[in-house]
């Protein structure tokens, strides 16, 4: 099964979606609309989103091109929700940059509390998988904290969804695709299999630090293949058996409106 | 999670915000890893697990193979409560999203270096009490005249002035408001001292400004 959040006829409602694609809400509502409908806005697939986890160089060959020897242990920095957007939503290209790159990411979303999991006992505590693309601004670079929020914490630049699928739907998380799509072209392709810290070290590794809890993400890091994106353009973060996340960039006034 | 934190969805605090700390890193800060020091406010948060309150006993942190670690330090900051969505807000503005005032206290582990974010470090379990209670952004003249005592056991350790923050609040609103929408209730810590206090197993640790009040703590371990 898969869960999502969207809004439908003025409703913001959670809707279960079946092998065959159709949509129930939890209230057990049947929806009479298909999932390419734009009548449906898609919301961030997590309902109460907690701390975002996201990994950086954890992909060898994307270190590489990054110039960077491969971590002996994760590189984690935080995200919270104000970054979270939706499939098929727009997020914004600040202005005066030189380079702004997708991250096409698998995440696991965490499903219930735990502290010093085993990584034998890991995907007990995820109850399911979706896509994020965790953009970067790579002229914001500092060496300080190093992928600083202001690489990493703006509004809007965490598209996530549309859907999370349930765990035990997802026999092997570390052997799927990964692709993103420029324009139509595909830029970056990839597979889960060659992340340096997989998914069940990664909730060992941080249920070692602190407690998880339900709502958390971790967003598992992005393989070779980065490149420059441009108000107007349309990225599409694919995984394998999981979904397909569409976004399409804005500038920073085109986003900001009023506040710009 | 506890329930009753005073904060509400993000807690950010400023890292090397004190004048005289990034004065004797400056050498430093020339070198490998960092290069050159910093052009922008040095960020990072205390996220949801670690977010407390005043009587709390703070737990002694683990390492990976369970046994108690070391050393465990404490800073503490002013806490700026956000009274209003602050969306890219001017310097001039800045002060008027202020919904309140309070303090943070971050336990953590001793701050090796400022490369890379300190998640083992920073994000302990309950490692972040704020408190004791929200005062009224009204109830504070000025804040430039405030100072950050941290007491352990009784005896002062640490005593940092407001003014001696590289950027002041307004500035740091600002520019953190460009970075990320802010919501109300979410806190900023604004400014540490550059020297983290060391604490032990069973101490208690009074963090305070006057006006706005004292955040009491104890180590657990003991």
């Amino acid at each position: 099964m898969r869960h999502a959040r969207i809004i439908f006829e003025g409703r913001e409602l959670d809707i279960d979606i079946d092998s065959e694609d159709r949509i129930t809400t939890t209230s057990g509502e049947v929806l009479n609309v298909t999932l390419d409908s734009d009548q449906i806005t898609w919301l961030p697939p997590v309902k109460e989103p907690g701390t975002i986890f996201a990994l950086g160089l954890n992909y060898a060959d994307h270190a590489t091109e990054l110039a960077f020897e491969p971590p002996k242990e994760p590189l984690v920095f935080i995200k919270h929700a104000n970054t979270l957007t939706g499939h098929k939503q727009i997020s914004y290209r600040p202005d005066n940059i030189e380079f702004q790159h997708y991250e096409c990411e698998l995440v696991a979303v965490i499903g219930k509390s735990g502290k010093n999991i085993k990584r034998e006992d890991a995907l007990d505590y995820i109850a399911g998988y979706t896509v994020c693309n965790d953009f970067a601004i790579r002229d914001y670079l500092e060496n300080y904290y190093r992928p600083n929020l202001r690489v990493k914490s703006r509004d809007s630049l965490l598209p996530m969804g549309p859907w999370i699928v349930d765990t035990a739907d997802v026999p092997d998380v570390m052997n799927l695709r990964l692709t993103t799509a420029v324009n139509g072209e595909i830029t970056q392709d990839g597979s889960t299999k060659d992340m340096i810290f997989d998914v069940p070290f990664l909730v060992e590794y941080l249920s070692h630090i602190m407690t998880l809890n339900p709502g958390d993400m971790i967003a598992t890091g992005t393989p070779h293949g980065v490149v420059d994106m441009q108000p107007g353009d349309i990225v599409v973060c694919s995984v394998e058996n999981i979904c397909s996340l569409e976004t399409r960039i804005v500038s920073e006034q085109a986003y900001y409106g009023d506040k710009y | 999670m506890i329930a009753n934190t005073l904060v509400k969805s993000k807690l950010v605090c400023v890292a090397l915000n004190d004048k005289h700390q990034l004065t004797a890193l400056q050498d430093s800060f020339k070198k490998d890893p960092y290069k050159k020091p910093p052009t922008q406010p040095v960020l990072y948060y205390k996220p949801r697990n670690t977010w407390n309150v005043d009587g709390a006993e703070i737990e002694w942190a683990k390492d990976f193979d369970g046994q108690d670690v070391a050393s465990m330090v404490v800073g503490a900051s002013l806490g700026i409560v956000i009274g209003q969505e602050t969306c890219r807000v001017s310097v001039e503005n800045a002060l008027d999203f202020i919904g309140g005032y309070t303090l943070v206290a971050d336990y953590s582990l001793p701050e090796q270096n400022y490369y890379r974010p300190d998640i083992k470090g920073k994000c302990l379990d309950g490692s972040a009490p704020v408190g004791p209670k929200i005062i009224d952004s009204s109830s504070l003249d000025n804040l430039d005249d405030l100072q950050v005592v941290i007491k352990v056991n009784g005896e002062r350790k640490s005593l940092f002035a407001i003014a001696d923050m590289e950027r002041g609040v307004a500035e740091l609103i600002s520019i953190i408001s460009h970075i990320m929408t802010l919501q109300p209730g979410e806190i900023i810590a604004v400014g540490f001292a550059g020297d983290r206090v060391p604490v032990s197993k069973g101490d208690t640790v009074d963090a305070s400004i006057e006006g706005v009040g004292t955040l009491t703590n104890t180590l657990g371990g003991a």
